[in-house]
Order: C-alpha cells, then structure tokens, then sequence
C-alpha cells in the first residue's frame, strides 16, 4: 500500500515501468522513435555544454579576437571573487526567495478562492487564465507602464485614495524597484500556480471534509491535517519551478527596469547577458552561466530528492 | 445570519480586489489603446476614455498616421518600430505554428515509445532528455549563437524553430508520456492482437483518445515559442524574422515612447493567445491535472 502510494505520488517525475520488452523489429521501433528528439536535443545541449567549457576556460574577449590562451578556472574565479557577483548573487537570492514565498502563498490562498461556489469564483476561474497566456515581457511592458513615475495609473490611484501623498518614482528607488519586479513575477507566474493548486484541491474527497466538519474540526486544522498533505506534492513542484524561475529571471529585468537603478535589480542572468552582450567577454559570461547552470541544477536535484524521501515517507 | 452576510460580503469584496489585481492590468492597457497620447500623458492621467478612438490600431495597421496625430508628437523612430508590429506577429505566428507541429509529431512518437516499451537505454535517454532542459537558456546562448550561425541560419524563422523545437521537446515529451502512461491498455492491446503494428496502434487506436493531452501539449508548445524573447532577441535582426516580442520591446523600453501606439500594438500581440487559452481551457486545466494534480 505504502509502495503502491509513494510510486503514485512520484508519477510526475519517474518513468513508469512499460508492459511490453519488445524484440527484434519493436525493439528498432523504440530507437527509431526516439531518435529525432534525442538529435534535436543533443544538438542543444551536448555540443554547448562542451563549448561552453571551452569557451570559459580561456580568454575571449571580442575586443581582442584572436588571442585565445587557456586559463582553466581562472574566469570562474575572477567572477566569483568580483563586487558584482556577489552583489547579483545576492540581488537574485533576495528576488528568488521573495518570488517562491509570494507565488506560493498566491497559489495557495487564490485556489481556495476559486474552489468556492459563486459566479464570481465561476468568472475568476476563467479570467485567472488570462495572465498565464500572456507572454511574459508583455506582462513586464504593462507592468511598467503601470508603475510609470510621471504618468502611471497606479500612481495615481494610489495619491487619489490617499494611500501616498505625492508620484513615487519606483524606478528609481532601489527598494521599490525590485518589488515591481516581484509583482509582476507573482502577477504572471502566480496564475499558474494557482491554477495547479486548484486542480488538486477538486481531487480532494468532498466527505473527508465532512467527516472533519462533524467531528467538530476548525476550519484551520482541515487545512491542516486534509488539504495540506494533498497539496504538499504539488507546492513541492512549484517550489522547483519558481526557484528555478526566479533564479534565471531575465525578461522582466530586460523590459522593466535595465538592472536599475545602480545594480539594483541586477540578477545573476541579466549580469551574464551584460557581461556577453555589452562587455563582449565571452569567457567570463560562459563561466557567470556555468555558475548559473550549477546552481540551477543543483537546486533541482536537492528538491527531487526531497520529493523521494517525501514519496517514500508519506 | 447578520455574521454570515459580513462574511459574504467580505468574500465578495477579497474577490472584487482579486478581479482588479488580474484584469486590471490587461484592462488598463485596453483603455490606453483608444486614447490618444495627450490624454494619456496627463497627470493624472484619464482612466475613463473622453474620446475613445480607434486610431491607434489603424496607425499600426495601415501604417499611415490618421489626421488625429497631426498635432501629437510622436515619439520619433522608436514608436515607428511598433508599425511593424504586423509582420513580426507573422513571424510570430509561423515559428509558433511550425515549433507546435514538429515536437507534437516528434513528442508523441517517442513518448509513446518511453510511456509503453520497454529497451535498453530507456532510462537513460529519457533522464537525459528531461535534464537537458534544466540548463538555463542564458547558460548556453552563445553556443546556440554559433551554431545557428555556422548553419547559416541566424535572421531567419527556421532558426527560432529548430531552437525552440530544441527547448519545449523536453516538455513536451515529459507531458506526453505522463499521459500516455494514465491510458488504459486493454485497446491498445486489442489492435496488436488484431495485428496492428505499433505506430499503427499509436495513430489509429491511441491518438484519437488522447486528443485531449494532445491539445494541451499543442498549447503550452504555442505558447512557449509565442512568448520566448531571450533568443528571438539576438537570434534575429531584421523585420524578416523579428517576432512580437522583439518589436514590442523595442518599442516599449524607451522613454519617447508613444504609449497609446504601443498599447494597441500590444492589444494586437496578446489577443491571439488569450483567445487560444480560452478555446483550449478545458485542454489546459485536465493537462494540468493530470500532469499535476495526481
């Protein structure tokens, strides 16, 4: 039972076992099949990977193209012991914890609103779509027109219900302007999660709620000893895709706010892009991205594990 | 009784918020685009439309300035890029398409594979697969940089194609065996017996049950190459492959910029995939479900 459980909950990530071992001509049918997405794949991930060592572990620098000495690590600690490494690095922690945190909480409260009965919960379901289809430096241009300093609605709305007494620039201001950035993420991505959790919450048996309503339960320990375990697994997914996510944000960097102000918003992917497409260092930006990489995949492999040890102990 | 009102009330009001949070957004930029700049650049600026127009779109769509922008001022070349907003959403279009069509046909074929067979190397090829997907784009943009251009390919759609195609396989392959793998067998087993080959089960037997996790599939693989910018950003440079991404950004980030011309040329750009996400919704929430929710 426990087995049969623990694989249960672990679907999305394993691969089942298949029925048939086929021989002879099936078993050229399973290569032959799988073979265009292995090439289409290895082609972008192989082969870079490999150049992206390359390139990292010698000098190349567009400025100067044709002196390319090998310097092993050499990139990758000139990068790790720079000011603005660690200046990123703790820009993209800070903007990564805070993204998890909101959307999490976002997918969470916002799913048991749309469970309700009610036309309005009816529409929001619908409408929650809308964010989720909306590509994601759209959702950044909108985002800064809203917020803009001289012109923006919000602004406005804020100074008309006297919530602020005069236009705040938050572009300008170093603390405000990585908030916009996280609520245009939690605006974007939150959707999503919400989404996720709501289709959990309706695979919820209606009775164990009712069972907990007559045993004379609170409203909070339901949450707590039913819905939660039901929702663990898939809050575990969110958690990877949103660290990832916000690990490697970029695009919303890119259209609102250029980094600023100073190095402000300046994440760990948008310091690479500056270091390969305005510094034109093509090593030190490939050893900034293995950085990036390692962390990104190590993180995943931390929070698969837990989700097996979660599937196995649960 | 009184209590439960306060409550309901209470709920509607937290809903009312949560309404504004999502559509607000989208809503406000729908009013910029029948405004004109002047009435947009006010302080504050007018939220209720006192002439609501259709100017903008015509400007982005004809690319001729109505009389109404005579006394504005534009805000000089960069707003003119949001004019070509129309050839970008065709290359938009095309590359979303395209990307959407092969990994469907090349996703589907091998997950079934990886969701039904068993040989050597399954395992392996399919871990493979999935993590090739956990290195961050940014990770390996140069390399794809080179290899596009050694390929001859940079400026153009195939270009974005055979990258995007590169990047949602691994999705898509996931998603897929996932759904394969809730089918029942007793059919698929059936046509065997009655001695149809594997590719014939999967096209006659299987495809037409999973119709449904192939739309999703066919969704998120729209979407994602529909909205990716990183790539399409330095993959390209010329309106011949730019997408709506590019154009609008182009557009946007700049300080002269005219909102009301970029507004409708946004408008434009994310009407297709909201119309798509509520066609699809269905697809998309039991996708989501079954990926997900078990």
């Amino acid at each position: 039972m426990a087995r049969a459980n623990s694989r249960q909950r672990l679907g999305p990530l394993i691969l089942g076992r298949a029925t048939a071992r086929p021989r002879g001509r099936l078993q050229w049918y399973a290569y032959l099949s799988i073979l265009p997405a292995l090439c289409f794949v290895a082609l972008f991930a192989v082969y870079p990977v490999a150049f992206s060592v390359r390139l990292a572990t010698h000098r190349y620098v567009l400025t100067d193209p044709h002196n390319h000495p090998f310097e092993g690590l050499r990139n990758v600690a000139e990068v790790l012991g720079s000011y603005y490494f660690r200046r990123a690095g703790l820009t993209t922690l800070t903007f990564t914890a805070s993204v998890v945190a909101s959307v999490l909480a976002f997918g969470v409260t916002v799913s048991h609103y749309l469970n309700r009965p009610g036309r309005l919960a009816g529409f929001l379901r619908v409408a929650i779509l809308l964010p989720w289809a909306i590509p994601v430096v759209m959702a950044g241009i909108i985002w800064k027109w809203i917020f803009n300093g001289n012109y923006g609605v919000l602004n406005a709305l804020l100074v008309s219900l006297g919530l602020i007494p005069s236009y705040v620039s938050w572009f300008g201001n170093p603390i405000l302007a990585p908030l916009t950035l996280v609520i245009a993420h939690v605006w974007k991505w939150g959707p999503l999660a919400a989404i996720m959790c709501l289709a959990t919450l309706q695979a919820v048996p209606r009775d164990l709620y009712e069972s907990a309503h007559i045993d004379g339960g609170s409203g909070w320990a339901a949450f707590r000893y039913i819905t939660l375990p039901f929702l663990r697994p898939t809050l575990l997914i969110l958690l990877i895709l949103e660290t990832v996510g916000g690990f490697v944000t970029f695009d919303l960097v890119y259209v609102m706010t250029g980094g600023g102000p100073g190095d402000a918003t300046s994440l760990l992917s948008w310091f690479a892009y500056a270091e390969i497409f305005r510094f034109l260092d093509l090593g030190k930006g490939a050893a900034l991205a293995f950085i990036i990489a390692a962390v990104t995949l190590g993180l995943s492999l931390v929070y698969v594990r837990l989700l097996r040890l979660e599937a196995l102990y649960s | 009784m009184i209590r439960q009102r306060l409550i309901d009330a209470g709920m509607t009001a937290v809903g009312l918020v949560l309404a504004l949070f999502i559509l607000g957004p989208i809503l406000w930029m729908l009013d910029s685009s029948v405004q004109l700049d002047r009435d947009l650049f006010t302080v504050p600026p007018r939220v209720i439309p006192q002439q609501p127009t259709l100017d903008n779109y015509r400007y982005v769509i004809t690319r001729t300035p109505p009389k109404s922008y005579e006394r504005v001022t534009m805000g000089g070349r960069v707003s003119g890029e949001a004019l070509s907003i129309l050839p970008a959403l065709r290359n938009s279009f095309i590359v979303a398409s395209s990307v959407t069509a092969v990994v469907l046909a090349v996703g589907a074929v091998a997950a079934y594979t990886y969701a039904r067979l068993q040989f050597a190397g399954r395992d392996l090829t399919y871990a493979f697969i999935l993590t090739s997907r956990l290195i961050p784009a940014i990770s390996v943009a140069i390399p794809v940089f080179v290899i596009i251009d050694r390929l001859g390919l940079l400026d153009s759609h195939l270009a974005l194609i055979v990258v995007y195609v590169a990047f949602i396989l691994p999705f898509t392959i996931w998603f897929l065996t996932q759904y394969f793998g809730y089918l029942p067998r007793d059919i698929e087993e059936a046509a065997l017996l009655d001695g149809c080959t594997r590719f014939g089960t999967l096209r006659r037997v299987v495809v037409p049950i999973v119709a449904p996790g192939l739309a999703a599939a066919a969704a998120f693989a729209f979407m994602g190459a529909y909205s990716e910018f990183l790539y399409a950003l330095f993959l390209t440079r010329t309106i011949a492959a730019k997408t709506a991404p590019v154009v609008l950004v182009a557009t946007a980030i700049n300080f002269d910029v005219s909102f009301a011309l970029a507004s409708a040329a946004l408008i434009l750009t994310i009407v297709p995939p909201i119309i798509f996400a509520l066609v699809f919704r269905k697809f998309i929430t039991r996708g989501m479900l079954v990926g997900f929710g078990r």
